[in-house]
């Protein structure tokens, strides 16, 4: 479970200071896919990456299975799988090794590393190129090496940052059903998205950030009975103010 | 502990795997470095032999003025030849090291038993090139004068010593091993600029490069903490830099054993002691490198931006030499404090099989290793920074 609670991050530009996030509180609940839905630049991937410790809050905390990560950071680590925006892996590894090299750091033993890397690889559809090295892999194969190294040490919450991007329609589509596969398992799953349709369709509970703020949150329900829009897109657009960014 | 080794042998997989960092570190470096050594070796011994020895070409303007030191001259290896119309002309072109000029009135000063003129015209600025034989054709002119100059001594009845108030005897203390020849002032320099900067490749890649390719973030998303993969990431570039140090300097020995003897008077006479030895100087100025070269890493914000500072890199490592060159010291307590300046003795000592006492070596390696700390430590801060990850 993910619990987020007034966080706060400014960044200091050329132009001067913008307020990235700016008082936002969601929990993500177990065994369900939690959406973190807004246009680009309203904030989520910073707001993940003080989730998964890269960033330090301003003000505010994260909870993840009731433990601080600005007082026990590596043990929050353990417990999250995380795909960051930045998604890079070691090109002159092969995906298997790139996965290996995680579970290592991760504290996991040769044997259980491999146990699980053949779960995923089987979930994940990864056969054809596991052993090869990741150079001139498709985006495709980069992500899904890039998630099997995330999980491989079993984390019970798992946080993905804009999983779907820059993915055909085939691969999106194997990606969903590991989501919720995942979420089957009774894991916290989170996830930042800003196509409408895909959190529609996915998720339990959406939290919709814009400008930083959190601006609905609550089931696909919740939110067209609040805005009294029959549409959930008429919906999303009426919380958010503006159809800026909202549609690929 | 565990973690660090992890990325340690991560970190050296990913460098083997690379081709062009493995060719520059294990074949061209082991390759380069001998032949830059033994080949100014070589040269400049060959020059000096060739210099000294061969039959030497000397245009002496006014030949003709005085036969008899014309034959003198002959019968000590030189060939006269006809002097030049233009002799500073000459010189300055290059076209000559060294051209004599016999004053018109050297025969009626030297009948009149007046000092006759005779000028050496050559360029004390190309010393290097010319220095050889210019000394080579002062020492025949002092010779004959000093025989004409004994030789009318006796004529008038005085005994030669009379005019030699001084008898000048030379004792050379230099052993073998501490006579120095170009390649031996190369060696420190170029030891200490590999091992410092050998790892460039590696660092810069592991840190700056991880970024780049945005393997970073992840990689910080583990529980690892980022003490743990700088220092790991330092001990990965020492690692491979002092590798391929070690294969320079055996490609380095074996070049020595396979050179014909005769051309050197000098040479690597270091053994298997001095090897360890020499490797015992280098190994804080690896460690020194690999964390700057992180701590540089993690600063620049691009991988071309680290690069830019290699050249400022390059030039710390040559300040001792340049210094001693200038002005060449004895070796003092505080010199072993300075890094670089203290491996760059210890080094020439080593080569000069001269005693190291356990207290040089301890300050020697102790104040590079406390440099070293304070590195690490900046290479930490700058891991802690926000921008390190997010920004690209």
């Amino acid at each position: 479970m993910i619990r987020v609670e007034g966080l706060r991050k400014s960044f200091r530009t050329r132009t001067g200071v913008v307020q990235a996030v700016d008082d936002v509180s969601f929990e993500a609940a177990d065994g369900q896919i939690t959406g973190l839905l807004g246009p680009n630049g309203a904030g989520k991937t910073t707001t993940l990456r003080m989730l998964y410790t890269l960033m330090t809050p301003e003000a505010g905390r994260v909870l993840v299975d009731g433990i601080d990560p600005a007082i026990e950071p590596a043990r929050v680590r353990t417990r999250l799988g995380v795909l960051p925006d930045a998604r890079g892996i070691y090109k002159r590894l092969s995906a298997r090794e790139n996965i290996e090299y995680f579970g290592a750091l991760q504290g996991l033993d040769a044997a259980l590393i491999a146990e699980r890397t053949q779960r995923l690889v089987a979930a994940l559809d990864m056969h054809e190129f596991i052993d090869r090295r990741t150079e001139g892999f498709s985006q495709g194969q980069r992500t899904k090496t890039a998630i099997a190294r995330a999980l491989v040490h079993d984390p019970r919450n798992v946080v993905l940052d804009e999983p779907t991007n820059g993915l055909d329609v085939m691969t999106t589509r194997s990606l969903r059903n590991f989501l919720l596969d995942l979420r089957a398992e009774g894991r916290c799953v989170l996830f930042s998205s800003h196509i409408m349709q895909e959190v529609a369709r996915l998720c339990d509970r959406i939290v919709v950030i814009a400008h930083g703020r959190v601006v609905a949150d609550g089931t696909s329900d919740d939110l067209r009975a609040a805005t009294g829009c029959a549409n959930l897109e008429d919906a999303f657009v009426k919380v958010i103010g503006s159809e800026e960014g909202l549609f690929e | 502990m565990r973690q660090l080794w992890i990325i340690l042998r991560k970190e050296l997989l990913d460098a083997f795997r690379d081709r062009r960092m493995v060719v520059v570190a294990f074949l061209i470096l082991p390759l380069a470095v001998p032949l830059i050594l033994a080949g100014t070796a070589t040269l400049s011994a060959r020059k000096q032999s060739q210099q000294l020895e061969q039959t030497l070409e000397l245009p002496v303007i006014g030949a003709e003025r005085a036969p008899n030191f014309v034959t003198w001259l002959e019968s000590n290896n030189v060939r006269v030849v006809a002097g030049p119309q233009d002799p500073d002309g000459e010189v300055r072109a290059q076209h000559r090291d060294v051209i004599l000029r016999i004053d018109a009135k050297f025969a009626e000063d030297w009948r009149a038993g007046e000092p006759a003129r005779i000028e050496i015209i050559f360029d004390s600025s190309r010393a290097v090139a010319s220095g050889t034989t210019v000394a080579r054709v002062r020492g025949l002119l002092d010779g004959y004068a000093g025989t004409v100059g004994t030789l009318r001594l006796i004529a008038r009845g005085v005994h030669p010593s009379v005019a030699q108030p001084l008898q000048v005897g030379i004792r050379d203390v230099a052993t073998p091993e501490s006579r120095f020849d170009l390649s031996q002032q190369l060696l420190p320099y170029l030891l200490l600029l590999l091992a410092f900067i050998g790892g460039m490749q590696l660092a810069v890649d592991a840190t700056a490069g991880e970024r780049e390719r945005q393997s970073l973030e992840p990689l910080l998303a583990t529980p690892v903490s980022r003490e743990v993969i700088i220092s790991a990431k330092i001990l990965a570039t020492a690692a491979f830099t002092l590798l391929s140090l070690i294969a320079t300097l055996t490609a380095y020995r074996i070049a020595f054993e396979l050179m014909p003897a005769g051309d050197f008077e000098t040479s690597f006479a270091v053994g298997p002691g001095g090897l360890a030895q020499l490797f015992l100087v280098i190994v804080p100025i690896v460690l020194l490198g690999a964390t700057v070269l992180t701590a540089l890493a993690a600063f620049a914000r691009s991988y071309r931006e680290a690069q830019s500072y290699l050249p400022l890199l390059m030039f710390l490592p040559m300040i001792p030499t340049i210094v001693l060159m200038v002005a060449p010291v004895k070796t003092q307590a505080w010199m072993l404090a300075v890094p670089f300046l203290s491996q760059n003795q210890l080094i020439l000592r080593v080569l000069r099989s001269e005693q190291i006492t356990p207290l040089e070596w301890v300050i020697s390696f102790g104040s590079a290793m406390l440099l070293v700390a304070i590195v690490w430590i900046v290479a930490a801060r700058l891991y802690h920074r926000e921008q390190l990850a997010t920004s690209v």
